[in-house]
């Protein structure tokens, strides 16, 4: 056969991988979305135990995620601006919760906190967080941190140190330059890893079961009560947590693409 | 006025080496190098941005070596501008004269004032992404002086524009001189630069200050074969040296055994030598000139490069010699690759060291 410059057959093969792959996730999420019946999913969205997966997800994950600015942005920064003594192995480490599975992360803080001297301390001064939403809040902590933490150093990385050099020959102190100069150009960066690292919250399972446990009423998140329901047969409050679950994903995607343009992971 | 002593840097990739310098009051001091000579360091290290590994600066007899940029009074200027994004033209001009506890209406005048000066006047309100190269940099020189600083630092302020904005704004870097009388040092490649602007200028070699003086004494009379390379001295040869009737005696072995003497004014205590001679320096013709000039050489024309401004003829003389002539000169004269022709030069265009 002669061959023909327009027929490329790695084009219309690799594309058609692309698109097969995009309807059968698209089909997936249709399918939770239309199966149950609406007046069943709307009913069960006003449901007492829903109401409160919502409003319990909604409390831990945004917790969590001022937990994890607070922490990942001077740290990010540290590692963006600064050479210092095991930057190497820091970074590493900082990274490790990426790609531990989130059980073995639950794991390791039920022992931590159920087990040792430092987690008796904190549960004697009232911070108990073994089966209890502190636990929830400390697991999405945990498990999410490398995230904000890599976009914010990408981020910090893309910003010329000279902005913060001529703000303290203008005046500044490092910490003024910082506020004035680096914070704000940072800001859809900043944004961005917010959403993506809020998302990845309310969605955090297995670290949040291992430690908190899944108590109906105590420590339902939106994706502990679509477990509990599914796994006794409640098919309509399991799915309306799962449409939840899926919006609240596709917003927070749109708002990363358009303002993390820049943002590595 | 800003004294540098003994200043050592080690920042890995770029280093300062026991650098020393003296500039006055006033001084428009220009700094070449080559890419990696630590020119950028040395002006970091002057603004305060890096503590040094050695050595001392002081700004007007005040040791400021550990002091927080904050505190020198000393404002620095990028290539690529730095303006801050997220702020207008004016919030940028203004950045500096907030931290010095000006009043909100006096702060507005004094930036419409600067930006008079520069012609961006109408740009204030604008934020530093809508302007073009000219602009921002104008409007990054102006957030400088704004503050009348007692040095100002331009780190090749113009490599990064067009031509004729890059000769606009020189011209304006002049007139700025001019009216502030700031003490100015500016960090360039460009050779324009250090002639319509420089009182004084210092070569920078591998973290190393390797010589300073007037534009016109390091370009004409380099003292290391590395400033006579970098300055673009062209003819360069090495040879022994002697002194005879008060004039150095330079003599030179050619590739085929003969020796070649060159005769300059340059005082020399005597041994090994180099000589350099500018290529606009040399006369050429199709017959020896008699003239009082002690140097000629006859040789064949290897080479001609049209170079638009002149040309460049290459020149055989056993010892390989460039020469530039104005393209009527190489008109009159007449003469194409591989005829014989002569080199004149004076004593006193002949630099030895």
């Amino acid at each position: 056969m002669k061959g023909d410059l327009r027929r490329n057959g790695v084009k219309v093969a690799t594309i058609a991988i692309a698109l097969v792959i995009t309807a059968f996730i698209i089909s997936l999420l249709l399918l939770v979305i239309t199966r149950p019946d609406p007046q069943a999913v709307i009913e069960s969205l006003l449901s007492p135990e829903i109401r409160f997966a919502i409003y319990l997800s909604l409390v831990t994950s945004v917790i969590s995620t001022l937990l994890c600015i607070a922490v990942a942005v001077p740290a990010a920064y540290a590692l963006a601006r600064y050479t210092f003594f095991g930057k190497s192995f820091v970074s590493m480490v900082l990274d490790l919760p990426l790609a531990l599975p989130p059980l073995v992360a639950g794991v390791a803080l039920l022992l931590f906190f159920g087990t040792t001297a430092f987690g008796d301390a904190l549960a004697s001064i009232g911070l108990v967080f073994v089966f209890t939403p502190l636990g929830i809040i400390i697991a999405q902590f945990f498990v999410n941190l490398p995230f904000m933490l890599r976009i914010m150093r990408s981020t910090f990385t893309d910003i010329s140190p000279r902005y913060e050099y001529v703000a303290c020959t203008l005046g500044c102190t490092n910490l003024q330059a910082i506020r004035r100069v680096t914070l704000p150009m940072a800001g859809s960066g900043f944004l961005a890893g917010a959403v993506i690292t809020w998302a990845k919250g309310i969605g955090e399972f297995g670290a949040a079961l291992m430690i908190a446990g899944a108590t109906r009423m105590k420590t339902e998140t939106l994706p502990i009560s679509l477990f509990l329901n599914m796994s006794c047969g409640e098919l309509e409050l399991a799915l309306s947590a799962a449409i939840i679950l899926i919006v609240i994903s596709v917003v927070s995607l749109y708002i990363f693409e358009l303002y993390g343009g820049s943002a590595k992971f | 006025m800003l004294s540098i002593t003994n200043i050592s840097k080690d920042m890995g990739e770029f280093l300062l080496d026991d650098v020393s310098l003296d500039i006055a009051e006033g001084e428009y001091f220009v700094i070449i190098g080559p890419t990696g000579a630590g020119k950028t360091i040395l002006l970091e290290t002057i603004a305060g941005i890096y503590p040094p590994d050695a050595g001392s600066i002081s700004i007007e007899s005040r040791d400021v070596t550990f002091v927080p940029p904050r505190e020198r009074n000393v404002t620095m200027v990028y290539q690529d501008y730095m303006l801050f994004p997220h702020l207008t033209v004016e919030q940028n001009i203004g950045f500096g004269l907030e931290y010095r506890k000006i009043a909100p209406e006096e702060r507005k005048s004094r930036v419409g004032e600067v930006a008079a000066i520069f012609g961006i006047e109408h740009l204030l309100h604008r934020y530093p992404e809508t302007l073009s190269g000219g602009e921002q940099q104008r409007a990054a020189i102006s957030r400088a002086i704004v503050l009348e600083p007692a040095v100002l630092l331009l780190d090749e302020p113009l490599s990064a524009l067009d031509g004729q904005t890059r000769e606009r704004l020189r011209h304006e870097l002049r007139k700025l001189h001019a009216r502030y009388r700031t003490t100015i040092i500016h960090i360039t490649h460009n050779f324009d630069e250090v002639f319509s602007l420089a009182s004084r200028v210092a070569v920078m070699n591998k973290g190393q200050i390797v010589q300073t003086g007037t534009p016109e004494e390091v370009f004409r009379h380099p003292e290391s074969s590395f400033v006579a390379g970098f300055v673009g001295v062209r003819n360069i040869f090495s040879g022994t040296c002697t002194t005879e009737e008060g004039l150095s005696r330079v003599s030179i072995a050619r590739p085929d055994g003969t020796e070649a003497v060159v005769w300059s004014l340059t005082p020399h205590p005597g041994g090994e030598a180099t000589f350099t001679v500018r290529p606009e320096d040399i006369m050429i013709g199709r017959e020896a000139c008699s003239t009082s000039a002690r140097n000629s050489f006859a040789g064949t024309i290897s080479d001609v490069v049209d170079n638009g401004m002149v040309v460049a003829v290459h020149v055989d003389c056993g010892l390989p010699f460039i020469a530039y002539v104005s393209r009527q000169g190489w008109a009159a004269v007449g003469a194409a690759v591989g005829e014989t022709i002569h080199l004149t030069f004076m004593a006193d265009a002949v630099h030895v060291f």
